[in-house]
C-alpha cells in the first residue's frame, strides 16, 4: 500500500508540468518529514528491541545461576549429612568400645558400674528387688598354665557365651575381670536369681570338656547377693564377692549365697 | 606467588602449596571456628595461580572429617579447577585414605561427581 503511495508521490514530485505548483513544494516537504519520522521510528523500534533483548538474556542468567547455585546447595547438604553421619557411627562406635570387654564381647567393668548404680537409685525410690551375681572360673590358672594361655582366652570366650546366651533379655553380664564374671538380674527376687544361677552353673560343666580336647573340663563358684535400698554400690558388691569366696571355700562348683 | 604452609592442628588441616609444579595439598581435619577466614589464603592462591599461570594445577588430598563451610569451600575449588579443565589446563587430583576408613573414600566420591577432570581415590595400608 505505502509502497504504492510512494510510487504514486515520486511520480507526482518529478512530473515537470507541476513544477511551480504551490501545493507540489508543500508535498515535497511533507513527505521529506515523513520520511524522517519513520527512520527515527525504526531505530527507537530496533534499539528498544534490543533492550529487551538484553532484558530477557539477563533474566536467563538469572535462572541459571540460580540453578547452579541450588544445585551446589543440594550437593552441600548431602556431603555435609554424609561427614555428620560418618562422625556419629564413629561416636557409636567408640561408645560401643568403651562399653565392652574386647575379649569377650561382654559389658566391662566400668559400664557395668553404671548401671547397677542406676538400679541401687530405683531400688531406693521403691522399685522392685534386683540381685547380682559374681562367678569365677575355677582352677583358671590350671588352664592357663597347663593348656596355653590361648586356651585361657578360649575358655573365657566360652564362659561368656555361655553365661550370655543362657541369661533372660533383661539381664546384663560382665567381664567384671581376669577370670571373674558379674551378672545384673534387675527385678528379681533372691529365689529366682538362684535357679537362673544355678542353671548357669550346670550349663558350663555340660559344654565342657570340648570334644575335640583342646579344653579341660571347668566349672564355676558363684556368688549371689540381693540388693537392699540404702545399700552402696561397694557393700552390694562385697556381699557378692563374700558370697562367691564361700562356695570356692566350700569346695568349688557351687551358688552360695550372701547371708 | 605467595607460597602456603600451615601446620595441621586438631581442627584445622595442613595446608601446603607449590606454584611453580602447580602442586595443593590438604591434609587432615577440617572444622575451624571462621572457616572462610582461615582459607582465604588458599583461595587466593587458587585464584591467583589459575589466573596468572599457565602451570597444571595438582590437587593431593588426604582430608578425614569436614565440616559444612569446608565442605562449600572445597567444592568452590574443584568447580574451579573443573572451569579451568575446560579451558583446557591440566588439572588432576589424588584423594588419599586409609584403607581402614572406607568412609572417606566415600566422601571423596561424592565430590568427584562433578569433576570431568582426572580424580583419583587411593587406598593407603594402614601403619
Amino acid at each position: 500500500m505505502s509502497d504504492l503511495l510512494d510510487t504514486r508521490i515520486a511520480e507526482l514530485l518529478a512530473d515537470p508540468q507541476w513544477h511551480g505548483h504551490p501545493l507540489r513544494d508543500a508535498l515535497a516537504e511533507l513527505y521529506q518529514r515523513y520520511g524522517e519520522h519513520a527512520h527515527a521510528l525504526e531505530r527507537l523500534t530496533r534499539i528498544a528491541d534490543r533492550y529487551q533483548n538484553a532484558e530477557r538474556e539477563r533474566g536467563m542468567g538469572y535462572a541459571d545461576r540460580y540453578e547452579r547455585q541450588l544445585r551446589q546447595l543440594t550437593r552441600l547438604l548431602r556431603i555435609s549429612d554424609r561427614y555428620q553421619k560418618s562422625l556419629q557411627e564413629l561416636n557409636d562406635e567408640l561408645r560401643e568400645q568403651s562399653e565392652r570387654d574386647e575379649l569377650t564381647g561382654l559389658y566391662n567393668r566400668r559400664y557395668m558400674y553404671g548401671r547397677i548404680e542406676a538400679e541401687l537409685q530405683r531400688l531406693a525410690r521403691g522399685g522392685e528387688p534386683f540381685c547380682i551375681a559374681l562367678g569365677d572360673v575355677d582352677h583358671f590358672k590350671r588352664i592357663n598354665d597347663g593348656w596355653g594361655h590361648g586356651a585361657g582366652d578360649e575358655a573365657l570366650r566360652l564362659v561368656a557365651c555361655t553365661l550370655e546366651g543362657r541369661i533372660r533379655a533383661s539381664d546384663l553380664c560382665a567381664r567384671w575381670g581376669g577370670e571373674e564374671f558379674l551378672l545384673l538380674m534387675p527385678q528379681t527376687t533372691l529365689t529366682g536369681a538362684l535357679t537362673l544361677v544355678e542353671s548357669l552353673r550346670e550349663a558350663l560343666k555340660v559344654l565342657t570338656p570340648e570334644p575335640d580336647g583342646t579344653l579341660p573340663p571347668m566349672t564355676m563358684s558363684f556368688g549371689v547377693a540381693q540388693a537392699h535400698a540404702g545399700q552402696t554400690l561397694t557393700q552390694l558388691l562385697a556381699g557378692a564377692d563374700r558370697a562367691m569366696y564361700g562356695a570356692k571355700r566350700a569346695g568349688r562348683d557351687r551358688v552360695a549365697v550372701d547371708a | 606467588m605467595n607460597e602456603l604452609n600451615i601446620i595441621a592442628t586438631n581442627s584445622t588441616p595442613m595446608i601446603r602449596t607449590d606454584g611453580a609444579s602447580g602442586t595443593l595439598q590438604l591434609a587432615g581435619d577440617s572444622y575451624p571456628e571462621h572457616a572462610f577466614e582461615f582459607f582465604a589464603p588458599l583461595l587466593a592462591w587458587v585464584k591467583q595461580h589459575l589466573a596468572q599461570t599457565d602451570a597444571p594445577l595438582r590437587l593431593e588430598l588426604a582430608l578425614l572429617y569436614l565440616n559444612t563451610s569446608s565442605v562449600r569451600i572445597l567444592m568452590d575449588i574443584l568447580d574451579q579447577a573443573e572451569e579451568a579443565f575446560q579451558a583446557g589446563r591440566d588439572v588432576s587430583l589424588t584423594w588419599r585414605y586409609d584403607s581402614d576408613n572406607e568412609r572417606v573414600a566415600e566422601l571423596a566420591e561424592e565430590f568427584r561427581e562433578d569433576c570431568s577432570f582426572p580424580f583419583t581415590i587411593e587406598a593407603c595400608e594402614t601403619r
